[in-house]
């Protein structure tokens, strides 16, 4: 019997889901738990607040109670709509391909009214609003309780990671309360829209990366090699954006200039490992090295001299018209760098690519069993090339999002390892596409708050090397608890031949 | 489509796996390729299917020589091939392997998968296919898998179609449907060439058989001109007893009792609805059935790779219940299993034929030393498993996976009774075997049993079932129909595994 080497069966993988289910419900609940008591612990004196306000001024007009209820009315009206639309869209016979994209505007029609109403009635009451921390943290303890005690209960295994997410995040925001407990800050507000604002842009680069590395992975190819795709884009887009002195065109070129050479990037790796059959990590860790050296060299040796190639205006914010007001989400979500849009829309636009087209079909059996792609007329090498090419492509704009997006120079450094994160939030994100967007908001989570912790630096219990650590720490913990549990494509990293 | 092929020579390193092999199938005509375990036929069929490249030769197709670099012009070129190890995306739907290299699309560059469904809905109902096309084929049993792979061959429309052994892990129902697909595809004028190790098939089917041996064509015949014996000794080169010779059964003691079994299969449904059996030192118990009856889950739960829900296995002189227990313990105290999917179960194929014999014994003291393992003890064990079982291959340093798919076989079954055993239990043990190598593996078996192991054979093969059980039980829908002798007629043993019960012959019924 060959029992030693008999890991992954589908009877294992089974007991497994379902042993997760439980495993995660208990999480949850412990973190809720956790919650209570320490919410039980805030000083009482101690006026933590949470805040919703937005810092944007610009105001609607009022309207009379007679438009209040006929905008109210459409707004329940198009939402229902929308809802049976996405809900129902089999039933109605809808095309496969299109359901998105009908979904997409429905839900856009019915979150216009609701946005405009809610904005006209409820955003100059929220803006003003505080919350009490322990009370927020208290319900949220006692829910996350209750969520997690009945996942371990039932052991369901669809949801189990979506309420672990959602508890680890309740979790970090009173863990941040919890850190400021012992502190002297009188006043200290948790600016709520402010900390997702920016959660949602650091995401931005972990976007691409992970669909990078998703790509590839699913075809076969590990790509390592994100980092170093990440530098090469940074700075090719920021030198271009400067040399051409920000014209609106000119970003837009810079940014697809990054892209092409985080491309030129993928293709090195797709040579060596495709043509030469090198060892796919080595190679990855060669190119970072070579990619580290050459920026380095550059902003050593050129831009240090030639400031003017080294600054750009941040990209444009792009508010969408309407849905930016809907409170405390609007200016989240809809109030952000042109480049974030891009991101969500590449998210979308990798999973449509992925699951519906025929290059994605074969991509995807390229990653999984090459020989069988072979038979039936199928190009491994080729596949590969175009997945491997295509991720360094979107890994660059990546890389551009690190200095055209937000407008900073590039600084040797700058991107801090996120290449090797994003990485492991495509492992969090279990190879899809919106998994990976999801596991990227939680991971710019983490780093909007090590970033927020640091404001209260000095007054903090603990040291802060530890906060900035938070998001590697919490990268190995999330790693660590799901490597083995989640299938990679069976063939990642293992170069094809046919003889 | 006129196939030639014309003096074919393939070597792997210094051995010639096709020598000068020159074949030639008519329009019209199914043509049956024959011959021992590594004779050399699927690297034939590899050739001609672009995966390998040969050494010299030509392939003419309607007489113009054609040269077939990858797959893609083979497919190209209207051949169609079903490999001998299953080309299937395991984590794919039916639908998306077969639609796989030749997807309708619309619009560009959107896979549509409403019109994929409807072909393949029709087209498996017009081979009477029983498949899902939205089943995720690592759920489907292997047989089921079969289908899917003729089905995805048949729906390119190819006009030269290659089997190979396509019928080795069918049952004997679907064997005889493809064989009517068969005929009819050869009256829709294609070609066809079928690789099979059951001259029973072969006389039945074929138009031509070409034998080869040692990787070169010994002869070709009709199935007029000879009859079983014949083509046995033409592929093995010496006469062959197509008959298990063995002495009557003395069967000992009780070894293993099984009682009130309840395993779940993977869907969570009840698989082994409460089966009890005995088996005793010395004979051999075989389990008869159609595949899919709860067989497979039956042996998982015996050999550990399964959870049990419920009942007990209890197997005498091993203290507590082996239902549920950890693998290490089942192999310890003595069941040998030659797992039904040699390929997933039974081999780790890159790793080298000498490790592989050993699998199962890595840390036994005979193997392993205080300073690691005992290279020249595995080698020279190698050595000798290899003489004795014949398995064909270069050497005990080769991978696994470069053995041919009989071979393969023979590494499993060598290494399960290379230890010292109490209870055998073979899934399928000579499924895709020469018939000179089953008739090695069925004496193994019976010295086996003479040796006083208690042996539980599972088959889905009704001759073998008869010819080696001492006592044949009959499972359907989960349950044992009925344990009856094997003078019981086969008509008698169809009945019951179409699930008619037999409570009066029956001599033990839980
Ligand atoms: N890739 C390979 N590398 C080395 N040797 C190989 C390779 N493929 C096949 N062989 C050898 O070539 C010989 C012929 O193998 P082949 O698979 O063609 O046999 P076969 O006739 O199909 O046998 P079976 O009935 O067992 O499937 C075998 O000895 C096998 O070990
Ligand atoms: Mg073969």
């Amino acid at each position: 019997m060959s029992t030693s080497v008999e890991i992954v069966t589908l009877e294992n993988l089974r007991a497994v889901s379902r042993g997760r289910a439980r495993a995660y419900g208990i999480t949850t609940a412990i973190f809720g738990i956790l919650e209570i008591v320490w919410m039980g612990q805030t000083h009482p004196g101690l006026n933590t607040t949470i805040e919703f306000g937005a810092n944007s001024s610009t105001s609607m007009p009022e309207l009379s109670g007679a438009w209040r209820v006929i905008v109210l009315a459409a707004a329940l009206l198009l939402a229902g709509i929308s809802a049976i639309a996405t809900t129902q869209g089999r039933r109605f016979a809808l095309p496969r391909s299109g359901t998105l994209a009908v979904r997409i505007i429905a839900i856009a029609l019915a979150l216009w009214p609701i946005s405009l109403w809610l904005h006209v009635n409820v955003d100059g009451i929220l803006r003003s609003w505080t919350v009490p921390v322990h009370v927020v943290g208290l319900v949220i303890g006692v829910l996350s309780l209750l969520a997690g005690g009945y996942l371990a209960w039932k052991r369901y295994d669809r949801g189990a990671s979506a309420t672990l997410y959602a508890a680890l995040i309740a979790f970090l925001l009173t863990f941040l309360v919890w850190v400021a407990r012992g502190s002297d800050v009188s006043g200290l507000h948790l600016q709520l829209t402010s900390l997702l604002a920016l959660s949602v842009s650091a995401a931005t680069c972990l976007m691409f990366g992970s669909l990078s590395g998703t790509i590839c992975e699913r075809s076969g190819v590990v790509n390592i090699a994100i980092e170093g795709q990440f530098m090469v884009g940074a700075m090719s887009a920021v030198m271009f954006a400067s040399a051409f002195n920000g014209a609106g065109i000119s970003k837009t070129f810079a940014v697809l200039l990054g892209g092409v050479f985080g491309a030129l990037m993928g293709s090195l790796l797709a040579v060596m490992a495709l043509r030469y059959k090198a060892d796919q990590v080595i190679v990855g860790v060669v190119i970072v090295a070579f990619c580290s050296a050459i920026t380095q060299f550059l902003s050593s040796q050129v831009l240090n001299f030639h400031q003017n190639l080294n600054q750009s205006e941040p990209l444009p914010v792009w508010a969408v018209p309407g849905l930016s007001k809907i409170p405390v989400l609007g200016p989240v979500l809809f109030d952000q760098n042109v480049l974030v849009f891009v991101a969500v829309l590449m998210v979308v636009a990798v999973n449509i690519l992925l699951y519906r087209t025929r290059w994605g079909l074969r991509v995807r059996s390229v990653g999984e069993k090459p020989i069988a792609s072979e038979t039936v007329g199928v190009s491994v090498s080729r596949m590969r090339y175009g997945a491997v090419i295509l991720g360094g492509f979107i890994a660059g704009i990546g890389g551009a999002a690190f200095t055209v997006g937000p407008g900073s120079s590039f600084s040797y450094g700058m991107t801090n390892g996120y290449g090797y994160i994003a990485l492991a939030i495509m492992i969090f994100g279990r190879w899809r596409p919106y998994g990976a967007l999801a596991a990227s908001l939680l991971f710019g989570f983490t780093i909007a708050m090590s970033a927020n912790l640091n404001i209260y630096l000095s007054q903090l219990v603990i040291p802060q090397q530890f906060i900035s650590a938070l998001p590697y720490i919490i990268t190995i913990a999330a790693v660590a608890g799901l490597v083995g549990r989640i299938r990679p494509p069976a063939a990642d990293g293992i170069p094809f031949s046919r003889e | 489509m006129r196939l030639e092929l014309r003096g074919i020579t393939k070597s792997f390193g210094s051995l010639v796996a096709n020598h000068n092999v020159s074949l030639t199938v008519e329009p019209g005509e199914i043509h049956c390729l024959l011959g021992e375990n590594g004779a050399g036929k699927s690297t034939l069929m590899n050739v001609l299917y672009g995966m390998l490249t040969p050494d010299s030769g030509e392939i003419l197709i309607d007489g113009e020589p054609v040269t077939i670099r990858d797959p893609k012009d083979a497919v190209a070129r209207g051949i169609g091939m079903v490999h001998q190890h299953f080309m299937l995306i395991p984590v794919f739907s039916v639908t998306e392997n077969v639609i796989l290299g030749d997807e309708p699309v619309r619009p560009w560059p959107f896979v549509d998968y409403r019109k994929a469904v409807t072909m393949i809905t029709e087209l498996s109902q017009r081979y009477n296919f029983d498949v899902d096309p939205h089943a995720t084929i690592e759920n489907l049993p292997i047989g089921t898998q079969q289908r899917v792979e003729i089905l995805k061959a048949l729906s390119h429309h190819a006009d030269l179609l290659v089997l190979d052994e396509p019928t080795a892990v069918l049952t004997p129902q679907e064997a005889d449907a493809l064989i009517m697909i068969l005929r009819s595809l050869k009256e829709m004028g294609k070609s066809i060439i079928f690789i099979t190790h059951k001259l029973r098939e072969v006389l039945e089917i074929a138009d031509v058989i070409t034998v080869l041996r040692l990787g070169e064509v010994v002869g070709s015949t009709t199935p007029a001109e000879t009859n079983e014996e014949d083509l046995a000794t033409m592929m093995v080169g010496r006469s062959v007893n197509l008959v298990v010779d063995k002495k009557p059964a003395a069967p000992g003691d009780v070894v293993l009792e099984v009682r009130d079994l309840l395993v779940e299969e993977d869907r969570g449904l009840t698989a082994v609805k409460s089966v009890s059996f005995d088996v005793h030192a010395g004979e051999i118990l075989a389990i008869a059935g159609v595949q899919g009856n709860g067989q497979t889950e039956l042996v998982e739960a015996l050999t550990g790779l399964r959870g049990v829900t419920s009942g007990s296995v209890i197997l005498k002189g091993y203290d507590g219940n082996l239902a549920g227990a950890a693998v290490r313990d089942i192999l310890h105290a003595g069941i040998g299993h030659v797992p039904e999917d040699r390929q997933r179960h039974g081999l780790v194929l890159s790793l080298p034929v000498e490790d592989n014999l050993v699998l199962d014994q890595l840390s036994d003291p005979r193997y392993h030393g205080r300073f690691g393992r005992k290279l020249r003890a595995i080698r020279e064990n190698a050595r000798t498993q290899i003489t004795d079982f014949d398995i064909r291959t270069q050497g005990p340093e080769l991978e696994a996976g470069s053995l041919s798919g009989g071979n393969q076989q023979k590494v499993v079954i060598a290494r399960e009774l290379s230890r010292e055993l109490r209870v055998l239990i073979c899934s399928q043990p000579t499924r895709g075997l020469d018939v000179g190598s089953i008739e090695y593996m069925h004496r193994q078996i019976v010295a086996n049993r003479d040796a006083n192991v208690a042996v539980i054979i599972v088959s889905s093969e009704l001759d073998e079932v008869l010819a080696l059980g001492d006592r044949i039980a009959v499972m359907y829908d989960g349950k044992i129909q009925g344990i009856v002798p094997p003078t019981t007629s086969r008509e008698d043993i169809g009945l019951m595994m179409a699930g008619a019960g037999n409570a009066a012959t029956s001599e033990e019924q839980a």
